[in-house]
């Protein structure tokens, strides 16, 4: 749990809602990427199962964006969040 | 499904898009319910074979990852739990598809997933443990992958002993554990060198095997199809033999060429293998689609046709594309990349389509409503 008041919305796709109850956006506290994504999960369990692979990384037909910025590359750890951030998380446009 | 009944036969089917499953009383009339998971992978599912209700599926997503998913009701509900098998941090690996779901003659359920791993689960599949003998075995660095990928396609339990099974890697080879899985011995000699007329001695020789199955009637014999050719053989044997007179050769490998093998349930020494043209074309030979049978144990197969397309069928049939159940004549059903799902009521000797325009297939499997 991250004390204070960093305040971040964190958007869901249709895609992950039905593993979310239903809900479409969090506002959570989280000074990274990583904060933010084990805050939905301790709402929610099995988000970061959904969103992260075996190694911590975003999994690789995930997109994440803080704002307007690309993300997913990035170690989740590695990307700090502010005060009225909102990351949005997307599948990729891939497949067959 | 909630329509179908104790002692109705349930068949399976995982597809690129979803799975599919179809009932019948009779095996003459088929309902068909689905797609459940749709859009989504379907490289596995199976009716558990004991109590004949649970349902179980091996569930990939491209996006948000691998599950296996549970249905205590023929497919009324699933619950998808909350996380799939995975590696350790430290492996640096993982998981992205499940390629095999199996019941362990414990109870245990098992998976195969890819990159190549065995995981087991001993509650319907809500966490999953790490077979790690076997998942960091020493030379896991060398196992090559086969054209799907590396993965770990094939969980053979052995049902007169906890302590033994078989599991099949692509294209590592295959391994077996007679201590419950504490360790594992690489069970390879006797398979064909590719294109050529000579066998690996050595056990520990990475081959491609593409399918195993044990004999119900005497579970200690295992039929292969290989990439190199089809091989049998009994526990205590030194080594696999041929099992291929009859069967049409690859011009590429030296052997038979395929993917699906399939026992008889009840008649020791019958099997079924659907031969493909090769590892260069991987389609039905002469766009005549047979399903190939032995009765004796490999000493000579018989080209099976009656009721199968004889003309401009170019497809696979896959690894895990064929699938007998448990009936009295057995019941048999093949399904192709192509869409098609064709069964025979009568152990192959002619044959009906029973589903058309599905996605490509990936598995079938066959099942007892209430067990058998």
């Amino acid at each position: 749990m991250v004390e204070g008041n960093t305040r971040i919305r964190v958007e869901l796709p249709a895609g992950l809602r039905e593993y979310a109850g239903g809900k479409g956006a969090f506002e959570v506290r989280a000074e990274t990427l990583a904060d933010a994504i084990r805050e939905i999960n301790a709402q929610h369990d099995g988000l970061a199962y959904r969103l992260l692979d075996d190694q911590g990384r975003m999994r690789r037909f995930v997109l994440v964006f803080v704002n307007e910025d690309p993300v997913a590359h990035l170690p989740p750890e590695d990307v700090r969040l502010k005060v009225g951030d909102t990351v949005r998380i997307l599948p990729s446009v891939a497949g067959g | 499904m909630a329509d179908a009944k104790k002692g109705d036969t349930v068949v399976t089917v995982g597809t690129r898009k979803g799975l599919f499953i179809l009932h019948s009383k009779d095996r003459k009339r088929w309902q068909k319910r689905g797609p459940y998971f749709e859009g989504v992978e379907i490289r596995h599912a199976i009716l558990d074979p004991t109590e004949g209700k649970t349902l179980y599926a091996g569930v990939t997503s491209e996006h948000w990852g691998p599950m296996v998913a549970r249905s205590t009701n023929l497919g009324g509900r699933w619950d998808l739990g909350k996380e799939g098998p995975r590696f350790t941090k430290e492996s640096g690996l993982t998981v992205t598809r499940i390629w095999q779901v199996q019941q362990g003659v414990d109870g245990a359920l098992y998976a195969g997933t890819e990159p190549a791993g065995l995981f087991r689960s001993e509650n319907g599949g809500v966490t999953w443990s790490s077979v790690d003998s076997l998942n960091y075995w020493k030379g896991r660095d060398k196992w090559p992958p086969g054209g799907g990928g590396l993965c770990l396609h094939t969980i053979l339990p052995y049902p007169k002993d906890v302590r033994r099974m078989l599991i099949g890697i692509s294209a590592a080879g295959i391994f077996a554990t007679n201590d419950g899985g504490d360790s594992w011995r690489m069970y390879d000699a006797g398979i064909r060198e590719y294109g050529k007329q000579k066998f690996f001695d050595r056990e520990d020789t990475a081959t491609c095997v593409h399918k195993m199955v044990r004999d119900p009637a005497d579970p200690a014999i295992v039929y292969q199809q290989n990439h190199a050719g089809v091989f049998r053989r009994n526990r205590g044997d030194a080594r696999w033999s041929l099992m291929e007179k009859g069967l049409p050769v690859a011009k590429s490998t030296g052997g038979p060429f395929g993917f699906a093998m399939v026992a008889h349930p009840h008649d020791r020494g019958t099997a079924y293998s659907v031969p493909l043209v090769g590892d260069y074309n991987r389609v039905t030979p002469k766009g005549a689609m047979a399903v190939f049978r032995t009765t004796n144990g490999g000493k000579r197969w018989d080209r099976l046709s009656k009721g199968l397309p004889q003309k401009d069928a170019w497809f696979t049939v896959l690894r895990d594309g064929m699938r007998a159940d448990d009936g009295d004549p057995a019941g048999l059903y093949v399904g192709t990349t192509t869409g098609q799902l064709y069964a025979s009521r009568n152990g192959g000797d002619s044959w009906s389509l029973i589903a058309d325009h599905l996605p490509q297939v990936q598995s079938v499997e066959a099942g007892t409503v209430g067990g058998s």
